[in-house]
């Protein structure tokens, strides 16, 4: 199979994660063409691909004309990480206009040469079409060894989709507990259910996949960098903001009003990872449904 | 006059182009382009202290965990925070993983390929490519990349944009059971370190032509000084000038009045540089011609090596790939001793809000990186701003890419005038994600 692999407005950390597939990077690239990757190779054009595995997402005129150029030479375009799916952490930047964006780090200066940016970051897919998502901030070795696995036999991964707590092993302590808490306040307890601990863990929110790693594993909150679960993008009522105080609420006897003042950075904490993510405003266009169908990397292979 | 562009500039960190004019005088005019500025500084600002870490990790998914700690260190000068030597080990430790890491891939992806077969196709020259021919020397070179992942991976949780870190604080520490593995692992990876640091003083030798064309103006210098040697923490910044014989040391409270920023014509990329200094550079020559000598046994008798046969101080911008395997064996001799230790506690400080400012520098891979940091009194982020070692090297590297292209004068072939340009480039090791953040 003929691949690209490239990189749009991002940190890189995506393609790190494919450096760090250990056995399946060698049989990865021994048995695929890569045919365009300027992280590792000296290809100025891209050729036709059969896969385009494609991080970041459009912050200028330049990522626009790539990303339109990447739908037409290849075959199957995959948004890989967070970012390319759901526009990630350099999303928040939409809370800000594109000059003042621009203005505040150059001031009125020209710079030669520098694309139009782009009024308001979104995801790859509100560009052009895409055929998968792998979302993960960056996607673990081994979500991406499985969904890379799984693309090449030719399907499209699916899933049925679930949220960090159904992978996360701890349990919940006697509640109520003191909080809202932060991490840098006070040393999480090990084992226990960081959000009826009274921490800020988004897991009730987050989509699965990643082994609930950061709460079962490392004992820190869930941060959301697997981004909404199919819950939060199917339920117009449900808002994440709404829903973490309603939990913190319960487990710490506050009221949830007064969860809600405690929490001086609510978008930072919500929405971290998915402020530029439309669907949360129920604005993709062409519906939720087959959106959601391709977002997932497990499955059946329909 | 002629027109060299070169886009993208590939085999390295992130998308940027370059275009050279040559003008009729003999003077060459060069722009690196970068474009793609994020807004990350801005993005932060009103961020909970807790929420600062993975916010500044996303500005490079290579060097995440740099832009972690030097968020955290600024964050415990500017609220006056003491945080336990066990913590700073295990950051150390972690820090010295991803520095490991980080130059094996800007040596072994990026670098060497070129000065392993600099007469082929460039087309072929690229692990993948080497690959098709000779499955085991690239199992061997990525196996070294490996290790510092694995060690990274281990100790800080992740090894892209870990969680295990937080401002004065650590989630957990490293099992004794852990420990051990990992220092077999590094143990047992130490003849073949051996071999490729034989091999890259082999190939430098072998391109010694290459090397000196490649540019060798000397240039201030900016690094961290270790009392006994090369730190990337918890040392003194200092600067050496082009002429000077020793360091100056400057004050972590005096940089960020030294500092100063301003827009390229051409790039997102700004400008970093210190009052009164005009072409300044960061990164391995900058940190070995500021220390003298790394300061552990195995890499300072590498160096002795490398001074006979290249002099001291290093000038040529091609050794820093030389420079970077005598840091990957420097790291790994520092891996081995902070592993030795035991298990870590009293890892966690509170943070109580208050209102601060202070300013951070550690030497990540590519060079200084320094943070400005101001909390206010209810603990969230007033305002950040970062200085990354692209942004330091660029003026240098613009002209060393200039003086390069003069040197040849039009008068090469153009794809080999690309060909030096980009092993230029290449030696600076530059991250443009850091660079546009």
């Amino acid at each position: 199979m003929q691949v690209a692999i490239l990189s749009l407005s991002s940190c890189l950390g995506c393609q790190m994660v494919f450096l760090n597939l250990e056995e399946y990077f060698y049989a990865f690239i021994g048995d695929n063409r890569i045919a365009y990757a300027p992280l590792l190779m000296d290809h100025r054009e891209m050729p036709n691909v059969d896969l385009a595995l494609v991080e970041g997402t459009a912050r200028n005129a330049g990522h626009f004309l790539k990303v339109r150029e990447v739908r037409e030479k290849a075959e199957r375009v995959v948004a890989l990480g967070t970012c390319a799916c759901f526009g990630g952490v350099q999303g928040l930047a939409n809370r800000f206009s594109e000059e003042s964006l621009l203005e505040g780090r150059f001031g009125t200066e020209t710079i030669e040469g520098a694309p139009q940016g782009v009024r308001r970051l979104l995801p790859l897919d509100s560009y052009i079409r895409v055929d998968a998502y792998l979302p993960g901030c960056p996607p673990s070795p081994e979500l991406l060894r499985d969904f890379l696995q799984l693309l090449l036999t030719g399907s499209t991964p699916v899933r049925e989709g679930s949220t960090v707590c159904a992978e996360c092993t701890v349990v919940s302590p006697q509640l109520p507990q003191p909080g809202p808490r932060r991490i840098t306040e006070a040393a999480p307890p090990t084992g226990i259910c960081l959000l009826d601990a009274g921490f800020l863990c988004m897991g009730p929110l987050t989509r699965d996949g990643c082994g609930a790693l950061c709460p079962s594993t490392m004992g820190v909150p869930c941060r959301g960098c697997r981004g909404p679960s199919s819950r939060v993008l199917t339920d117009p009522s449900l808002d994440m903001e709404e829903e973490t105080a309603r939990r913190i609420s319960r487990a710490t006897g506050t009221k949830r009003e007064d969860v809600k003042a405690a929490i001086k950075d609510p978008v930072h904490t919500h929405y971290l990872f998915t402020l530029a993510e439309p669907i949360l405003r129920r604005r993709r266009r062409g519906g939720t449904a087959p959106y959601l169908y391709r977002l997932g990397e497990r499955g059946s292979g329909r | 006059m002629t027109e060299l562009v070169i886009d993208p500039i590939t085999r390295i960190f992130g998308n940027a182009s370059l275009r050279v004019d040559m003008e009729e005088s003999g003077r060459a005019r060069v722009r690196f382009q970068a474009y793609g500025y994020r807004g990350l500084e801005r993005i932060v600002r009103g961020a909970h202290l807790e929420n600062l870490l993975p916010v500044v990790s996303r500005i490079c998914g290579v060097d995440s965990l740099f832009h972690q700690v030097a968020a955290s260190l600024a964050v415990e000068k500017a609220l006056g925070l003491e945080v336990s030597s066990n913590l700073r080990d295990l950051r150390n430790l972690a820090l010295w993983a991803q520095f490991f890491e980080r130059h094996a891939i800007s040596l072994f992806v990026h670098g060497l390929p070129d000065l392993l077969f600099p007469a082929s196709d460039p087309g072929l020259r690229n692990l993948v490519s080497i690959y098709r021919v000779d499955e085991e020397v690239v199992r061997r070179l990525l196996g070294l990349k490996s290790l510092g992942t694995t060690v990274l991976r281990e100790v800080a949780g992740a090894a892209v944009h870990p969680m295990n870190f937080r401002p004065a604080g650590a989630a957990r520490d490293v099992s004794q059971e852990v420990r051990r593995g990992l220092l077999e692992r590094l143990n047992g990876a130490r003849p073949l370190l051996a071999e490729t640091a034989r091999l890259v003083k082999l190939i430098l030798r072998r391109n010694e032509e290459l090397v000196n064309q490649a540019g060798d103006a000397p240039t201030a210098y900016l690094a961290l000084k270790g009392q006994s040697g090369m730190e990337i923490e918890g040392a003194s910044p200092a600067l050496l000038g082009p002429e000077a014989p020793h360091p100056a040391l400057l004050s972590m409270e005096e940089l960020p009045g030294k500092l100063r920023e301003e827009n390229s014509p051409s790039s997102h990329v700004r400008y970093a540089g210190l009052e009164g200094v005009d072409r300044l550079k960061v990164g391995p020559l900058a940190r070995l011609n500021v220390n003298g000598r790394y300061g552990s046994p195995w890499a300072d008798e590498e160096l002795e090596e490398l001074k006979a046969q290249w002099g001291f101080p290093v000038h040529r911008c091609l050794l820093g790939h030389a420079l970077r395997m005598l840091e990957m064996i420097h790291a790994w001799e520092r891996m081995m001793a902070l592993l030795q230790g035991p298990p870590l506690e009293d890892i966690h400080a509170e943070v109580r809000p208050a209102a601060g400012r202070a300013a951070a520098m550690l030497e990540a891979p590519e060079g200084s990186l320094v943070y400005i940091l101001e909390v206010s009194e209810e603990g969230l982020v007033e305002r950040l701003s970062v200085f990354s070692p692209l942004q330091f090297n660029l003026r240098s590297l613009e002209k060393s890419l200039s003086e390069v292209s003069a040197a040849l004068g039009g008068t090469e072939r153009e794809g080999k005038a690309e060909d030096l340009l980009q092993m230029v480039i290449r030696a600076y090791a530059p991250c443009i994600p850091c660079g546009v953040h």
